[in-house]
């Protein structure tokens, strides 16, 4: 345990000031963020989509959390590939798990900032309310960022590390991302007051149930690929 | 025996790189494994400190199976690779602070001035590894792989990139290390270096170790200049 902590606690700090002398990941992360938020909104200005803020102003979230996200965890191991740096991190003697471990929690806190930045600009741009508790928001936004970036981290590491390039990596961490992102999406509706807490009928939510459903959805998604991609970097590293 | 190698295999592919390599180096002594480029000599060095998983075979560190007791053999290992491993976007004693944390080195302040004192790198400590030259790099390199002091060294083309006052120091610091019990395994192109640090030699052909003698019991002149011979007749 002790290990681990010591790992953590140096890989993780040695990330940050990396970022902050480098700040190469959260500015490009909300520059990105920013322009899908201001595409939508623009969308949303037609009168078709008019009446649909909330609904407008959740994809917006989610939609920037998942590029955005998936652009910084992908800068994640990059960073490890110069000067074969990653050979410097499996040579120290600690647990390979204990790598992602430090580098999903990193990434967590650069999602995280990145979140606090943008979530205020799309409740200001959309004009949302959050009826739900801003408590509801803040868990609901943290396991979905818990989620990207448990499966994005390990495929960054797929990609920077086994020299597997291209794009379809990419497409399969969304199609991976997806049995989370459809309670994650009802969740927001219904914080946003777009939707009902119960979802029924004809609704395509109406498998989820309701919000606390939703929650326990992605927290159980969550605890399934943080433990499953913590077991399986150790065979994605090795070459 | 600090570090044993036991029927080591390796291939990539359908290509074996190593066949059934057998190598005991005991404490305070280094030995110097030659090779012409795609010998294996490289990707010996990897298995054994555990970066690439072996078809067939053992390694052990102080007694401690490198596969499966890692943590325990790689304390006391320490590797200088042909990369330097250090972040360019930190400075060379944040470079070292990183590392000494990874390893948990005790007194690490401490240990990391009397290393920056000994590969004499103290002028450059503020200065962030990108700017670094190559030479610079690799005594930062040799700094962090002895940071934790570990009891066995792995050296791929440690003199890559040094000048030669910095060659003969990097000597200095090799002699040191086996004078007080530590064990080396080098790789190296250049032969007579190779031969003045090293107690004993081994030849890598084609995966298989065609040589393996103690200096003593050779002419090292007579073998450096076979091993030339030898060297540009297979490339």
């Amino acid at each position: 345990m002790k290990d681990l902590w010591r790992g953590l606690r140096a890989i993780l700090v040695k990330d940050i000031a990396v970022e902050l002398r480098a700040r190469q990941v959260l500015p490009t992360m909300v520059v990105l963020g920013m322009l899908i938020v201001f595409i939508l909104r623009m969308a949303s200005e037609s009168g078709s989509a008019s009446a649909g803020a909330p609904v407008m102003g959740a994809a917006a979230l989610w939609i920037a959390f998942l590029f955005s996200g998936l652009l910084a965890q992908e800068r994640s191991f990059a960073s490890e590939q110069q000067n074969g740096c990653i050979d410097g991190l499996l040579l120290a003697p600690l647990d390979v798990g204990t790598i992602y471990l430090a580098k999903l929690l990193a990434n967590v806190i650069v999602l995280t900032i990145f979140e606090a930045i943008v979530v205020p600009i799309v409740m200001m741009s959309f004009n949302l309310h959050v009826a739900g508790g801003w408590l509801g928001l803040a868990i609901v936004l943290l396991l979905g960022n818990v989620g990207i970036s448990s499966i994005g981290t390990l495929f960054s590491a797929a990609v920077q590390l086994t020299r597997t390039r291209g794009s379809l990596l990419s497409i399969v961490v969304l199609v991976i991302l997806m049995p989370m992102m459809i309670p994650a999406s009802f969740a927001l509706l219904v914080l946003f007051g777009a939707m009902p807490d119960h979802a029924a009928g004809s609704s395509p939510f109406a498998f989820v149930g309701s919000f606390h459903a939703a929650v326990g959805y992605m927290l159980a998604f969550d605890a399934v690929f943080v433990v499953a991609c913590w077991l399986l970097f150790g065979i994605v590293v090795e070459e | 025996m600090a570090l044993s190698v036991c029927s080591i295999r390796k291939a990539y592919g359908t290509r074996p790189v190593l066949r059934n390599v057998d190598l005991a180096v005991p404490g305070g002594q280094a030995v110097c494994l030659f090779g012409i480029n795609g010998a294996g000599k490289s990707t010996l060095l990897r298995i054994v400190a555990g970066l690439l998983r072996p078809d067939g075979g053992d390694v052990t560190i102080n007694e401690h199976d490198v596969r499966k007791h890692p943590e325990a053999a790689k304390q006391q290992l320490g590797m200088i690779s042909h990369a330097s491993m250090a972040y360019p976007e930190l400075t060379v004693h944040e470079n070292l602070t990183f590392a000494a944390r990874l390893y948990g080195v005790p007194n690490r302040m401490e240990r990391i001035e009397e290393l920056l004192a000994g590969t004499e790198l103290a002028p450059f400590r503020h200065d962030r590894a990108a700017i670094l030259s190559r030479g610079l790099l690799q005594r930062l390199a040799i700094a962090r792989a002895l940071l934790h002091r570990p009891t066995v060294l792995l050296a791929d083309e440690p003199f890559t990139g040094l000048d030669a006052g910095a060659s003969d120091r990097l000597l200095a610091i090799f002699d040191r290390f086996v004078r007080d019990g530590g064990s080396i395994l080098m790789t190296t192109h250049d032969t007579r270096m190779g031969v003045r640090c090293c107690q004993r030699v081994a030849v890598l052909d084609k995966g298989v170790l065609i040589l393996d003698a103690m200096k003593d019991q050779i002419d090292s002149d007579r073998f450096a200049d076979d091993y030339l011979s030898y060297a540009r007749s297979k490339s």
